[in-house]
């Protein structure tokens, strides 16, 4: 029952790329992913976000070894890792539960990989007490798990993964256990660490604000399929779709025209430019881009609601398309009031066209 | 596990694999240990027995093939080629090695059992690394040789058992069948020495039976369905209970039985679980506790041997009380009795389990709609309670119809199923009769769980056992609260007189007659059964050990892993909990009584036959047990490059530790009581506690089996109890479901 790893320990790891080819996985009946094609590039944090139930953990799982795929082949830098089991992936996974195991404490919660492998009893101490200092558990060592707060439960979760040096790093929902405050705070140790040690990780979240805030690349998906992936602004800037639209950040979308560089909405016509598109289209707005004005040039609207949130104003505004969303920062004393008819406009940085 | 070098990222492809291990073990084995065995004895050594002077050419086959298999484990190779090879030789290997024996009959020897396992892990092994199966090397040969056990063990004896029935002398034939099932001690209605005609009364009772039942069903409307069912069960009712009544015979006889105990039994059962859940009375709780206790500690026919105390032809009732002398005790009425008295705890800790899983909130959420407490009961508590009330009724069925101390003690002139088979071998030497009251038997109760799955869907036993609810029930009406707790004290009291007849009864010469305190009976214990008692302790303690091993290793991968064939792997392991002892015990003598797989007369066959009966309950545990872990706990192992092997070993077994303990000591328990699979296996030198108990009984040395009894009872009652001390100490709490 030896285990003996050459050349795997012996200094950080080199990132690697993970490349998924045509995956499809089918359990029993039910497709849970259809025909993923997916390149992670080494050393960069990669979110697969989504709607409960698209196929995100399936993907987490299949490239961890846990789940094998019923089709395609998974790449780790060249090699051809599909039928490789779990084990010897050179993988770590955090998990939503922390999976700490609950008869041991801190210590040897973080140390089970390593002795498990056979390290040197040295190396496993040096190499937990730095892990151990990296995120913030000094002190805690011979705590049982139990006995943990919830976010330093997850700090354990994070410095057992850690201290494996694993090729890829997994992370399925990591924090949803947290409150909002925490959840904000470890999400942005995850990145610090991640970044400084060039770990390349795969992050499953349904929280799109998380996604943003930490990736590199963002991958949209719904119902087993990709359906955009991009960096956080090329998502949100440019969604591919409604579902696109709507699942990153709000939208408002209504039926428009668009010809010779102007968009027409209900007899109103603003300058916009988008390539690629011409005719009946959906028009989305970001909330944020609409901008109500008392005179001048825009749609007819009247104001419906205003509510103060403290950093931000949110009002919407009714108009010949429908009522529609609309937020300005901090406290608006210019805003219009309830029932004032205005004139909407809409700023084109958070303009979209979508195909009708 | 396996050792693997990686020059790059590249290089997973080969390495070692630790199939050598495996492969050492099988050289050793062929070079000194015997292959064959010429007489029972397994610990036979003869150096005419070793494989290569026994047969030269199987030898050397077999050498050639595990030395390279060894050999190339040992070299960094690539995984996948050495693994194709190590499936295929070595599954060649073993299939000629098995095909050696089969076809020369040899029995085997303790060298062939060692090199065939080997052989198996190896295959298992080359499975995983070259791919074709997906789990690791440890989980992949797990699943072989858990596989070959229970196909060996349990499968295969059963497949006799039918095989038996229809094969006399190795012909084919379905007269035996016939004849059996046409003899009076089958089934006989008619008597000809009455002079009114019970094939009439049985035909009027089918009927009035019959109808009755169509007319209830037809009751919620007439709809063509619902009322055939009703018509087939009151026909099939109906004839049980005129044929039990009027006629006689095995098969009519043990329905009748099962018919009578099992309804008096849940009704029982229901009561304790109500009143332990419901009561005001802190006394009455905590009693039941003990009730649960009881089938655990009593040998399955003490209750049958203490009413020979208080009701037998010369028992303090009958004969001193009411100066009776009659044998009305010997009959369906006495064994009806002993199993009501055996088989109430089992009701009850099924039934405990449901009715802890109803939910108060809905009874007070009922109430709070002001609906009438009969009202609540009727549309609330009683659907969610007919799961628990069907599994207790069916269970406790087939507990009557597998019973077989109190028929073979309380019996009289009656004849049931689970003798016959027994009688059939041992008293009329038919080992054919045998497997088809066997096959008829196992057939019943596999008709019994086939209803269960009908009437239950996809809840089993295990499932309807439910957890504990948060909130208050409203606690029983006082009138009904009364009338429970007088049937559980009377209940109670019967208990009480019946271990203390025992008790007393093994400090008295000769019970009713000369009631002289003596330690006679304790002296003759010492000389002729102490020895006996330590030879079951080992026996039961071995088995008990092996059946919680390999029910974990089962339980690990039913639950945790996918594979080809889990399905199968699990109904296997459980059917030895389906079928009756007595026909688990004539299909051992069958399957092993000759050819390659000669085990009778050795104590080995006695610690499989308790490995193979009590495993099933370990297996429950542990898989209940194991659904209380979280399973990315065995992921998280994994994926921080722990073999499935080392996730066993420092993961799950530490967090097992309860359900493991509970499971070596119950079934340890459950083995020195057992006697329907073993005493058609006893052979001098391995003779049992129980059977030795039953033969004093039997001769009329009733106060020496009291005090074996009272050992026994005693002596288990000391070993529950400091698994229930030791298991507070681990701060977890021991389910007794478990053990049922
Ligand atoms: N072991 C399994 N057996 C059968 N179906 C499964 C299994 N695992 C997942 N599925 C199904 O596959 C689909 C995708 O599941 P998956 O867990 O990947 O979703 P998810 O995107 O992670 O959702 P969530 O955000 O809720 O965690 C679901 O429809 C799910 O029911
Ligand atoms: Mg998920």
């Amino acid at each position: 029952m030896q285990q003996t790893v050459s050349a795997t320990h012996t200094g950080k790891q080199q990132a690697v790329s993970v490349k998924l080819e045509g995956i499809v996985k089918k359990f029993g009946k039910v497709t849970a992913v259809e025909k993923v094609d997916l390149e992670l590039p080494a050393g960069k944090l990669i979110t697969l976000l989504g709607p409960s139930g698209c196929g995100k953990t399936t993907i987490l799982r299949m490239v961890a070894g846990l789940e094998r795929p019923t089709e395609g082949r998974i790449l780790f830098g060249g090699e051809d890792v599909t039928r490789l089991p779990a084990y010897l992936r050179d993988i770590t996974m955090m998990f939503q539960s922390y999976a700490l195991f609950p008869h041991m404490n801190v210590y040897q919660n973080i140390a089970y990989g390593l002795e498990v492998t056979r390290r040197p009893k040295q190396e496993i101490r040096e190499r937990v007490a730095e892990v151990v200092q990296q995120v913030g558990l000094t002190g805690l060592e011979e705590r049982p798990v139990a006995a943990l707060s919830g976010g330093q439960q997850q700090r354990v979760a994070l410095a057992r993964s850690l201290v494996m040096q694993p090729r890829v790093l997994l992370f399925d929902e990591p924090l949803s256990n947290l409150d909002a405050k925490l959840r904000k705070r470890v999400r942005e140790e995850i990145r610090d660490l991640q970044q400084e040690l060039g770990i390349t990780s795969l992050y499953v979240t349904h929280d799109q604000e998380e996604a943003m805030a930490i990736s590199d690349l963002v991958v949209l998906m719904n119902k087993g399929v990709i359906e955009q992936q991009g960096d956080p602004r090329t998502l949100y800037t440019r969604p591919v779709s409604r579902f696109a639209a709507d699942f990153i950040g709000r939208a408002n979308f209504f039926e428009g025209h668009y010809s010779a560089g102007h968009i027409q909405v209900a007899g109103y016509q603003q300058p916009y430019q988008q390539e690629g598109i011409s005719g009946k289209v959906t028009v989305m707005v970001r909330p944020e881009a609409l901008k109500v004005h008392l005179s001048g040039d825009g749609l007819d609207g009247t104001i419906h609601h205003v509510s103060f949130l403290g950093s931000s104003t949110e009002f919407s505004v009714d108009t010949p398309v429908g009522r529609l969303e609309g937020v300005v920062a901090g406290d608006a004393p210019e805003l219009p009031g309830r029932g004032e008819r205005v004139k909407v406009q809409f700023a084109p940085q958070g303009t979209f066209l979508l195909p009708a | 596990m396996a050792v693997i070098g990686k020059t790059s990222l590249k290089g997973i492809a080969s390495g070692r694999s630790p199939a050598w291990m495996a492969g050492l073990v099988a050289l050793v084995s062929l070079l000194v240990l015997p292959w064959g065995r010429t007489d029972r004895s397994l610990l036979e050594f003869d150096s005419k027995l070793l494989v290569l002077n026994q047969a030269p050419w199987l030898g050397g086959v077999l050498l050639a093939v595990v030395a390279v298999l060894t050999l190339s484990s040992l070299l960094h190779l690539p995984l996948v080629q050495r693994g194709y090879a190590l499936v295929g030789l070595g599954g060649a290997g073993f299939l000629v090695g098995v095909g050696w024996l089969v076809s020369t009959s040899v029995p085997f020897g303790v060298g062939a059992l060692l090199v065939l396992t080997a052989l198996l892990v190896m295959v298992g092994i080359g499975l995983s690394e070259s791919g074709i199966i997906q789990n690791d090397p440890f989980v992949t040969s797990s699943i072989l040789v858990c596989s070959l056990f229970v196909l060996l063990f349990i499968a295969y004896p059963l497949f006799t058992v039918l095989r038996e029935s229809v094969l006399v002398k190795g012909v084919f034939t379905l007269n035996k069948i016939q004849s059996v099932l046409t003899s009076p001690l089958f089934i006989s209605i008619e008597n000809p020495y009455t002079d009114h005609s019970e094939q009439l009364l049985v035909n009027l009772t089918t009927l009035g039976l019959g109808l009755l039942g169509a007319g209830l069903a037809a009751r919620g409307g007439l709809r063509g369905p619902r009322v055939l069912t009703g018509l087939g069960v009151g026909l099939v009712l109906g004839w049980i209970i005129g044929a039990g009544i009027f006629g006689g015979g095995a098969f009519p006889t043990s329905l009748y039985l099962a018919l009578i105990v099992a309804p008096i039994t849940t009704a029982l059962g229901l009561v304790f679980a109500l009143l332990e859940q419901r009561s005001r009375a802190v006394w009455v709780r905590r009693s039941l506790g003990v009730v649960s206790l009881l089938p655990l500690i009593t040998p399955p026919f003490v209750f049958a041997f203490a009413l020979i105390y208080w009701l037998g032809r010369s028992g303090i009732i009958t004969s001193d009380l009411l100066g009776l002398k009659t044998s009305f005790l010997f009959g369906i009425n006495g064994v009806a009795i002993a199993q009501v008295f055996a088989f109430t705890p089992v009701a009850f800790l099924i039934l405990r389990g449901s009715v802890q899983g109803l939910n108060p909130a809905l009874e007070e959420a009922s109430t709070t709609l002001r609906a009438h407490p009969w009202q609540t009961f009727r549309d609330i508590t009683w659907p969610l309670l007919r799961p628990g009330l069907a599994a207790a009724f069916l269970l406790t069925i087939i507990e009557s119809l597998a019973d077989f101390g109190n028929p073979m003690l309380l019996g009289g002139d009656r004849n049931f199923l689970s003798t016959e088979v027994f009688l059939a071998l041992t008293g009329r030497y038919d080992p054919n009769e045998a497997a088809v009251y066997g096959a008829v038997l196992l057939c019943l109760v596999l008709v019994i769980f086939g209803l269960q799955r009908l009437w239950l869907g996809n809840t089993s036993f295990v499932t309807v056992t439910g957890k504990p609810g948060a909130g208050n029930f409203s606690p029983l009406p006082v009138w009904l609260e009364r009338t429970l707790q007088t049937i559980l004290a009377l209940w109670g009291l019967a208990v009480v007189l019946l271990y203390f007849s025992i008790f007393f009864g093994s400090f008295v010469q000769i019970w009713g007659i000369n009631n002289s305190f003596t330690f006679k009976h304790y002296v003759d214990l010492t000389n002729l059964g102490l020895p006996v008692l330590l030879k079951t302790a080992q026996l039961a303690f071995i088995s008990a050990i092996i059946a919680t091993l390999v029910g974990f290793l089962i339980a690990y991968l039913v639950s945790r892993q996918q594979f080809w064939g889990r399905g199968l792997l699990e109904v296997g392991s459980m059917l030895s909990f389906a079928t009756p002892g007595t026909v688990m015990g004539v299909a051992y003598i069958l399957a092993f009584n000759t050819g390659p797989w000669l085990l009778t007369g050795t104590g080995i066959i006695i610690v499989l036959a308790l490995v193979f009966r009590n495993m099933p309950a370990a297996v429950r545990g542990v898989i209940s047990g194991l659904s209380q872990i979280d399973k990315s706990l065995e992921e998280a192992s994994t994926l921080l490059r722990a073999p499935s092997s080392t996730t066993l070993r420092r993961v799950l077994i530490p967090l097992l530790i309860p359900q493991l303990l509970a499971g070596l000591v119950f079934a340890f328990v459950r083995g020195m009581t057992a006697i329907s699979q073993i005493i058609f296996l006893i052979s001098p030198g391995n003779a049992l506690a129980t059977v030795l108990m039953l033969r004093w009984i039997e001769q009329g040395d009733l106060g020496r089996g009291a005090a074996m009894a009272t050992v026994m009872i005693l002596g288990l009652l000391t070993v529950i109890l400091i698994l229930f001390a030791v298991s507070r100490r681990l701060g977890r709490g021991t389910s007794l479901e478990a053990a049922v």
